[in-house]
This record gives C-alpha cells, structure tokens and sequence, in this order.
C-alpha cells in the first residue's frame, strides 16, 4: 500500500460524493410535493409560484444545483425549511453531538458485549452455552428497537416509575435509549464475531500453532482473532457510521433532541437543502468508513494487497 | 428632600402593599387572584408535549406551529388577534373591543382597545396590524396561508406581485386604534376570520423580521404569555405576560416538550404531562378499564373534523351514480363507531358536525344509510353483479395513525363483504397523497377536514369545482358562492347552505364516515370553567385549545390535589 | 475442552460415503439442529399451506369482535376491526418469508459476483464497484422507495425491487473483502500454479470459505427486510391492507402493546423463530457442505 493508493482512494471519495450528491439532487427533485403545504387543497398558482420563488425552486434544476455547488464550495449549505432561524451547518452542530455521544455509548456497549459474547460463543461451539447466546441473540435481531423502547417505558416509567418516559440532559435519561438502541447492533456484533472466530479457527494455521505448542489463548489471540478481523471489519465497520447517525425511532419515543429524525422529517417535508446536507454527511462518513476498512484489511492481514490489478 | 427619595418611600409602600397581598396567598406571579382550592402560585404549571414547531405565529407560518393535532392548539398565545372564541364558539372582542360593517358591506371598522400594550410598552396598534396583513400578503414572504384572506380588496393582487402591498384593503383609520379592512364583496363573516388576526409588532418586524418570536432575547408579546426559553428540539416555556391587558391567566408558566404525540398518552400516563390527546384504539382500551382515568376523559369537539371517503367521480366507474349510491350503503357507520371509533367520534350523514352552524346531520340520516341489501341492488344496476367485473381498488389514507388506520381498513372490509369488491388499503405520506389528491389522480380516498372558522362558507367552500375534490356540481357552486357573501338575510343564507349540504350528499359526492370528537385527558388536578359543561353540556377542552385565540386559557387553573400527582 | 484436544480428534473420522450422505450425515448427527430444521419446515409448511390451515381468510372482518383476547374461537384473540390474529398470522408467514427470501435472493445474484469480480479483477473494476458501493449506501433509501412508488405504484413486486436496490450492498462487501484476503493465500497461489482457472479457484477456495459469513449475512438480512417491508408500507410502498405481514403486524401492535401485547407478541416470536432456525440450518448447512470443517467444528465440542 502506498501513498498513491491513499491519493487515489480520495480521489475516488470525491468522485463518489460528487456523484451521490447530483443523484440525491435529481431524486429529491423528482418525487411529487414541495416545500409548500397543500393539505387542505391545492394553493392558488401566484401563492405557490411565491413559495417556490422564495426557495429558488422556479429555476431550471441545473442552476438550482451549480448554486447549491457553487454557494457549498463557499461553506454555505444553506437554511433548512424547518427551521429557518438557524443555518444547515449550525443546525447539524446542535444536534449531531447529541447523536455521537449516544452512539459512542451504544457502539461500545454493542462491541465490547457482543464481541466478548461472539467470542465466547465460538470457543463454545455447538454447546448448551452456544445455543442460548444464538437464540437471545436472534431476538435481540428480531424485535425491533421501537417494540423494545415500547416495553421499556411501559416497565420502567409506567408500572415502575422508576425513569422518566424521555428527554436529555440527564445521565438517567440515557439508560433507556441506550438499551434499546443497543440490542440489535449487540446481537449483530455477536453473530458476526462468532461465525468470524469458527471460520478462522478451522484454518491451518491453528493446527500448526498449536502443534508448536503455542498456549491456546496465545492461539485465539494472536491467530484466529486476527484472521476473524477481515470479515468482522467488513460487516461491523458500517454499524459505526450508521449509529453515528441516529434512529428516528429511538430519538422519537425518548424526545433526544439529535440528529437521527432529521433524515426522515427534511424528506417528508421536502427540506430540499437538509436532505442535501445528511446525504452528503453520510456519503462522506461512509466512504471513509470503507477506505478505512480497506486500509485495515492490509494491516490485519499483509497479504491482501489494494489496488493491485488482478491476473 | 429629593424626589428620589420620594419614589423611594413610596416603592417601600407598593412593595408592602404587595407583600400583604403575598400573605394572602391567593395571587399568582401577575397578580390574578387564585381560586380557594388553587394551589400555590408555584405550582399553577400545566407541562404539554407538542410537534416539533418552526414558530409561534400564525403570520409566519400556519402549519409549522406548536399544536397538538386535532385541533388542541399551543400557538399565538404571544398575541391578541381582533377576537376570539369563547367556549361556546361566540365571538367575543379581544383586540377589538366592538366592529360594525358599512352599509354595502364592503368596509369594517374594528374599534381596538387603547389599554393593550405590547410587553416592551409600545401600545397595541391598528398600524401593528396593518404591518401584520401586509407581511401576510407580500409574495416574498411567500405565506402559506395566503390564500386564506382573498376576500380582502387588493389581496389577490398584492400576492401575485401585480400590486404594492400597501395597497391592500387592511387600513388605519381615523386614529391609532381604528381599523378599517375593506372586501371585494360582502363578506358577513369576516369577523369571524378576524380569529386569524394574531398580530406581530410593526417595530419588531422592521428591526429583527418575521421570526423575532423564536428567540427570548427579541420575542415581544401582546398576549398573555411571553417566551421564556426555547431550546430548539427539546422545549418552550412560557411564563405569564405582567404586562398583558385582558384577562389574565392562572397558570403562571406552560412548559411544552416537543415530542412524537404517539408517546403522549405514555408521558401522561407516567405523570409527566398534564393534558393528552390522539388516543389509539388500545388507549381507549385502557383509560375504559380504569376509572380513575376514565373520569380524567372528557370529550370535545376538536375543530369539527370531518372523515369522509371521497372518490374521482368523474372517471370510470364512479362517475356512476348508482355506483357511488352502491358504496354509501355498504358502510356500516355505526358498527364503526360503536367498535372502532368509540367515544373519539360520531357517525356523519352529512358534511357538518352537529354543533357546527347548519349542521342538520339528523336529517340527512337516511340519505346514505347503511343497507348492504340496497347497496348489492344498486351494483348489480350499475352492471356489477356481486363486484363481478368490477376493477380492484385502492382505498389511500393520508398518514393515518392506529385510528385511522382501523376505520380505512374496516372500510375495506365492509366494501369487499357487502359489494364483492377487492379493495387494496393504502396509507401514503401526506405529500405524496396531497399531490395526487389535489391533481384529481385518487380513485378512492379516506381524508379529514375540519373548520378554519365558524361558518358554513368555509367547510362546504372545499367542496367547490376546481378544489381538490374531483366532484363538479355547478348548481352546488352557486349555491356556496350566492350564499357565502349574502348579507341581510341570514335564514335565507342558511337555507341555500342547506340546500347545498343535500346536494352534496344526494349526488354522493362523498361518504360523511365519522365527526371526530377527539378526547381529552387531563389531569384531576385542573380545574376552571373551561373544563365545566358548555351550552350544550359538553365538558373538554374546545377548539382552538391552549391558544391566543380563545379565552379558554383564561379560566384554567391548578387546584390542591396536585400534590398527590407531581413529585 | 482443550485446543490439543482439538487437534487429536481432528485426524479420526474418515468413512467413505457418498457427498450428500456425508452432508446429511454431518447435519442430522446433532439433534437440535435437526428440531430446526423441522422447526423451519414447519413454519415453511404452515405459511404456504395457510389457505387450508387458517381458520378463516385473512381479510374476513367482524367488527362486532374487535380486539377481542384470546379464546377457543380465536386462539390469538382478533385485530381492531375483528380479523383473526391466528388467520393473519399465517397468511402474514407467506407474505413475509416470499418478501425477504426473493430480496435476499436477488441481493446474493447482484452482490456476491460483483463483490467477486471486484476483489479478483482488482484495478478499475474495483474502483468501479467501490464507488458504486459507496454512491448506493450514501442514497437515501427512504426517497428511492418514495419515487419508486410514485413511478410504479404499489404491488408485491415492486416492494421486493425498492427492498433489493439497498440489499446487495452487503453481500457484495463481503465477497469482496473475503476475495481480497483470500486470492493470495498459498493455496490460491498453488492453484494457479497447477493451472486452475478462474471458476475453479471460485468454486474450490473462495465460495467454502465465505459461506460462513454469508449465511449469517442471510439470516441477519431476513428479519432486516420483514421489517423494511413493514416501514415501506407507511409509503404505501409495502404490503397494502388486507394482505398481512408479519412486520407490518408487529409495527402495527406498537400502539396496542399496553392492553392486547398478543398482537405484537405472536408476529415477534414467529419472525425470531424463523431466524433462528434458519441460523441453526445455516450453522448446519456450512458444517455439513464442507466435510473438513465439520470434523473439526464437531472436535470443538
């Protein structure tokens, strides 16, 4: 791997989001509705020619988007539809924090469990003990996030009254959000971890370590856990941007006030300049989050060479 | 001595007299005495969810405002339009102490009360409003209510940028406190839309522009309430307006979370919220099994909403009337009501909900009744014996939630059950559903409409050719337009509504399915005449809720027992 | 257990057989792999035959018995317009598993030889494919659906289409990532050498090799897409009403949890069943196609 790689691969990130960003530009364009509401019936043509005047969107789509562009290039993303007392940017700077310190506890609590889980699962393999932590953790696959929030408030806030239904700001307000929106990446983790750690322990190689006499846990250390890294890497690698970015589901049932809802309500209500910036904000994350992938695999593994072109 | 001193002494006295008045006990932070049983100024809190809202004013945005669906409005309590709604929907001055029309009912004058300030100390003034409309009007503000005041003379025009919207027909008077809105025709009620008039400060929109409500440090305010805190996201406070002139409120400070109103019953239910609405069948099921909560249900009005499935009568196959007359017999309204839709609503015959003026509900019962055996004569008229050879439909609901839901899915059943017909239900999101709607491309549609404001005029008026509905009866159309605008003759009016309403009904421009009548919880502790029987004995909350342009707030307060809840 | 252990174990199990008796004997020698595979059968079973199993049709309403617990007439009690939960449950079973099954299907065909031929050819197709992976995870899958249903409306066809355009991504990562790690181990080098060609080398050292993490990619994706399903259907996008699926049956209990749990209890304990005997089967499955592994797999005991 050399620089070059590293030059093209960002290049290649440019190319991607350029990319994404006119095809999210003409798909947003293309599905029906506006920034205007037309709930209770159509708006006389002068009115609605206003809105669409006000927002720019009576231009003809390509200057609508060499503007966007051009006035992006200069660090303006513009004002969201939602809430136009605020530009994109400090929009996104007020509630992506909120969304990055629950996900940063959700990623950890999800990886440290699920990994040790998946692990353990895997040295146990086919045992009483492999079997329960499959079955719990296909429900935690199963059930999905917003039945478990659900159950939780009904429990604790409710019956119990321990915790309050949401909100943030509290430390307390945090212990429900993070269990229910920790069980499935937790069960994912787990799952991956444990097929990852039986395929690897089925090589060669453990064979021939352990005939050297290596100490197993020399073994699952230093041999299967790095040969399960390739596919633990590809698979769990996109958990991280993807709960970096939030559930509407869980900011909606607890009232966090973050980033996860913005990507459904700037569709719903057609927040041309909002949809814009979170698809650009992913496609960025997500691209680093392969590049990174990548550059990892050769790190876990010197063998694999990017790049290079095949026979 | 100095005069200083003088002010002084005589602060030492006010702030003795005042402290008297605080042993008391019995006033709150602005100074309106507090009921015997109420308790401490303190605790004269009342804690709501809301939607995420963009403002507080009804001039910036209708539709982005904080509300609680179904009418339970939170907004333009920082404002005081012309008038508002008492809790039996009578008009009632607010700003305007007293209006009258010109003879030719082209011109009112509404006569605004001198003693209201805005709560920087400007006084409230004609020219406040006039800046206010002009805002409205101005195609680079590009409102999204704009169509709603066209009536007014020169508003049209100022929309459509053919005109300077200080043109239009929104005027001072002779004075400060006179003014005048003329109209392109008579308009008998526009008092009533006058609702709509929450103003915003002329100084504060010349120096900080329409949003200065969103921020506390720029918010001013000629209601009962001004803005404490608004955290984007998370929550409003608003705390009681000292300097407010009219009828002050008990509740000293409203708190509003911003929340999915689907946790809403839940956050109730935990105590964390005062007041709830938007129940699913399940949380009618709840509150039925408990009494404690069964006696905290109080049922309303919400703003005379109306569900009705609507169809595209002027394509195949039901541009049949038979067809149509088949479909409004086979649907059982009050199996729906008595197992679906319970106490949040009544079977609808007609377009306006009992209690709405006009409203003759009664009468027109036996129109569209329920008689599946009518309905299969009618179909098998029509050419479709049993649903043979009739096409599949799909029956689109606007973002229905639990409730909705059920009523379109029974729907479907019923049509499928009495007619033979496959009907596919599908609940879309709003906009694309508007979309269709609104361009004439839905065959078969469950939606809802409630009131703007209290007259015949404006519900029927969506019923007019060239509105979303597509269902064109000219005889109709004369009939609204005639009657909306005729002065002086107010029984003769009302009859051509009428007229109107069974036409509508006869031609089966639509299926009436339910009036909503939205339920209300709230908390024991709540008390005041807003929550007593009104004149026809209803006891919730009306429409338009927690809002400037009502005088319900007015009344509430928090009594003693609240101990016993908060913690 | 020991590692050393392992080690010995691994050399003694070599009876000749056919390879299909091999596979079935390496599967059915576990019991509880073999309770889910007829767990799965039955589930399978129950869906496809729901039309004779079901007590009534799915669509068939009683409002009068709305929402009614459960009873001898109806074992999981009725839905708020009085259909019956256990009838829907079954025909909900067909709708779900044709839904997830066809996108997972279509997911492997698109993913897996793209994500192969990306990792193998390397140079432009990569680049190619990395930026094609990279375009369609960052698309908001949300406004692709919205205009995929304003465009070609709703039908159980095209559910499956605005399901897949997201579904391939991950096979076609893993096959990739899997292909890269894999293509310059000594015995794919060994395998050119001796001059296999490229199909061969796929189907001898790549695919057994892979098979592990795809069939957990398979069973994960299957719950993900019962309930994608069920979100699309807020779009009108998914499966319409009467027709019942299992996810839009548990999404559709959020609101009824407090009183009748029934309603989301039943959809949710049929979806982790099928998952997770199609783990157990999939677990299997792999021991057994790959004889090698699954005498070692069975020494880890």
């Amino acid at each position: 791997m050399t620089s070059r790689y590293l030059v093209g691969r960002l290049a290649g990130l440019v190319v991607a989001v350029v990319t994404v960003s006119i095809l999210a530009f003409l798909l947003m364009h293309a599905v029906p509705g506006g920034p205007f509401d037309e709930t209770r019936s159509p708006l006389p043509p002068a009115a609605k020619a206003n809105i669409l005047r006000k927002y720019g969107l009576d231009q003809p789509l390509w200057v609508q988007y060499a503007r966007y562009v051009w006035h992006a290039l200069h660090g303006d993303f513009g004002i969201p539809y939602q809430s136009p007392t605020e530009t994109v940017l400090a929009l996104i700077a007020r509630v992506w924090p909120v969304t990055l310190v629950l996900g940063a506890i959700v990623v950890s609590l999800s990886f440290t469990l699920g990994l040790t889980l998946g692990i353990l699962g895997a040295l146990r393999h086919s045992t009483w003990l492999d079997t329960l932590l499959t079955s719990l953790a296909t429900l935690g696959m199963t059930v999905p996030n917003f039945v478990i929030a659900i159950w939780l408030i009904y429990i604790f806030s409710i019956r119990l009254r321990w915790l309050p239904t949401g909100g943030w700001g509290e430390a307390r307000l945090l212990i429900m959000p993070a269990i229910a929106y920790s069980l499935q990446p937790l069960a994912v983790v787990a799952r991956y971890t444990r097929v990852a750690v039986l395929e690897a322990l089925a090589g060669d190689y453990v064979r021939t370590a352990l005939a050297k006499g290596l100490h197993p846990a020399q073994v699952v250390v230093r041999h299967v856990l790095r040969n399960a890294l390739i596919p633990i890497v590809t698979l769990l690698g996109p958990m991280i941007p993807d709960l970096f970015t939030g559930s509407i589901f869980i900011e909606f049932t607890f009232r966090i006030p973050g980033l996860g809802k913005f990507f459904v309500t700037s569709i719903f209500q057609r927040d041309y300049p909002l949809i814009m910036a979170t698809v650009l904000l992913v496609a960025v994350l997500w691209s680093l989050t392969y590049l990174a992938s990548d550059v990892l695999y050769v790190l876990i593994d010197p063998r694999v060479r990017l790049g290079a072109r095949g026979r | 001595m100095s005069g200083s001193r003088y002010i002084a002494a005589a602060v030492v006295v006010l702030l003795g007299l005042w402290g008297v008045g605080a042993l008391s006990a019995t006033t709150n932070a602005v100074g309106k005495p507090l009921p015997a049983d109420a308790a401490p100024p303190a605790q004269q809190v009342i804690t709501g969810l809301t939607q995420p809202a963009t403002t507080l004013d009804f001039f910036v945005s209708v539709y982005k405002r904080p509300q609680n669906v179904d009418g339970n409005s939170w907004s333009d309590v920082l404002s005081t339009p012309l008038v508002r709604l008492d809790k039996d929907f009578n008009l009632v001055p607010a700003a305007a102490k007293s209006w009258e029309a010109s003879k030719d009912g082209l011109t009112w004058t509404f006569h605004l009360d001198r003693s209201l300030t805005w709560s920087d100390g400007t006084p409230l003034t004609a020219d406040d409003f006039v800046a206010t409309f002009r805002l409205g009007a101005d195609p680079k503000q590009a409102w999204d209510f704009a169509w709603f005041f066209s009536v007014i003379k020169g508003w049209d025009d100022a929309v459509k940028g053919t005109i300077p919207v200080g043109q239009i027909g929104v005027r001072r008077g002779a004075d400060p406190y006179t003014l005048v809105v003329t109209t392109t025709m008579p308009a008998p009620y526009l008092p009533g839309m006058m609702l709509y008039s929450p103003p915003l400060q002329a100084k504060a929109l010349a120096g900080v522009g329409p949003f200065y409500n969103t921020d506390p440090a720029t918010s001013v305010s000629s209601g009962p309430y001004l803005l404490q805190e608004w955290t984007k996201d998370q929550r409003m406070v608003l705390v009681a307006n000292p300097k407010y002139g009219g009828v002050k409120p008990s509740i000293q400070q409203v708190v509003l979370k911003f929340a999915d109103l689907k946790t809403e019953f839940q956050a109730y239910q935990a105590n964390e919220v005062d007041v709830a609405a938007n129940f699913s069948p399940a949380d009618l099921q709840v509150i039925e099994n408990d009494p404690a909560l069964r006696a905290q249900y109080h049922q309303g009005f919400g703003d005379f909403r109306t569900y009705y499935v609507g169809f595209d009568t002027l394509h195949q196959p039901f541009d049949n009337l038979k067809v149509r007359q088949a479909f409004s017999h086979a649907i059982d309204r009050a199996g729906l009501i008595k197992n679906v839709i319970k106490q949040q609503g009544i079977a609808a015959y007609g377009f306006l909900m009992p209690g709405f003026p006009g409203s003759q509900n009664a009468s027109l019962q036996s129109v569209q009744m329920y008689n599946p055996a009518l309905a299969k004569t009618l179909l098998t008229e029509a050419g479709y014996p049993d649903g043979k050879g009739f096409p599949k439909l799909e029956l689109w609901l606007r973002s229905e939630r639990a409730l909705g839901q059920a009523v379109g899915n029974a729907i479907g059943a019923m049509l499928k059950q009495n007619l033979g017909i496959e009907v596919e239900v599908s609940n879309r999101e709003t906009k694309l559903f508007m979309d269709e709607l609104n361009g004439h491309r839905l065959q078969l549609y469950m939606v809802s409409y409630g009131m703007d404001f209290l007259d015949p005029a404006n519900m029927l008026g969506i019923w007019l050719s060239g509105g979303r509905h597509a269902w064109v009866n000219l005889r109709f159309d004369t009939l609204v337009k005639t009657a909306s605008s005729m002065v002086g003759d107010p029984v003769r009016r009302m009859a051509m509504f009428h007229d109107a309403e069974t036409l509508l009904v006869t031609d089966v421009g639509f299926i009436p399915i339910y009036f909503v009548t939205p339920g209300f919880m709230w908390k024991p502790y709540l008390k005041g005449d807003a929550l007593r029987a009104d004149k026809i004995g209803v006891t919730a909350w009306h429409w338009p809720g927690w809002d400037g342009l009502s005088t319900l707030h007015q009344s509430v307060y928090v009594n003693q027992d609240v101990s016993k809840y908060r913690r | 257990m020991s590692l050393q252990g392992v080690a010995a174990v691994r050399v003694i199990r070599t009876v000749p057989r056919s390879p299909w008796a091999t596979a079935w004997w390496q599967y059915a020698r576990n019991p509880l792999r073999l309770l889910a595979a007829s767990v799965a059968l039955l589930i399978v079973g129950a869906s496809i035959l729901a039309p004779l199993l079901a007590p009534t049709r799915y669509d068939v309403a009683n409002i009068e018995e709305s929402l009614q617990s459960p009873s001898s007439r109806h074992w999981l009690g009725t839905d708020a317009i009085g259909r019956d939960v256990l009838s829907r449950l079954l025909y909900g079973g067909r709708t779900s598993l044709e839904v997830s099954l066809a996108v997972v299907a279509l997911a492997l065909v698109i993913g897996v030889p793209l994500g192969m031929a990306a990792g193998f050819g390397g140079g432009w197709l990569d680049y190619a494919v990395v930026r094609l992976v990279e375009v369609s995870t960052a698309l908001p899958a949300l406004l692709l659906a919205m205009l995929l249903i304003s465009v070609l409306g709703s039908g159980i066809g095209n559910t499956i289409l605005a399901l897949a355009v997201v579904a391939w991504i991950e096979p076609c990562r893993l096959m990739r990532a899997q292909t890269l790690a894999l293509r310059n181990r000594e015995f794919v080098e060994a395998a050119w050498a001796l001059g296999a060609s490229t199909g061969q080398i796929i189907r001898r050292h790549i695919l057994p090799n892979t098979v592990g993490p795809l069939i957990v990619v398979v069973t994960l994706t299957i719950p993900r897409m019962i309930f994608a399903e069920a979100s699309l259907s807020f779009l009108g996008l998914g499966i319409n009403d009467p027709l019942p699926s299992w996810g839009k049956m548990v999404s559709e209990s959020v609101s009824y949890m407090q009183v009748y749990p029934v309603l989301g209890i039943a959809p949710t304990i049929m979806i982790a069943l099928m998952v997770l005997t199609l783990t157990l089967v999939g677990d299997g499955l792999r021991d057994a196609l790959d004889p090698s592994r699954g005498q070692r797999g069975g020494g880890w005991r």
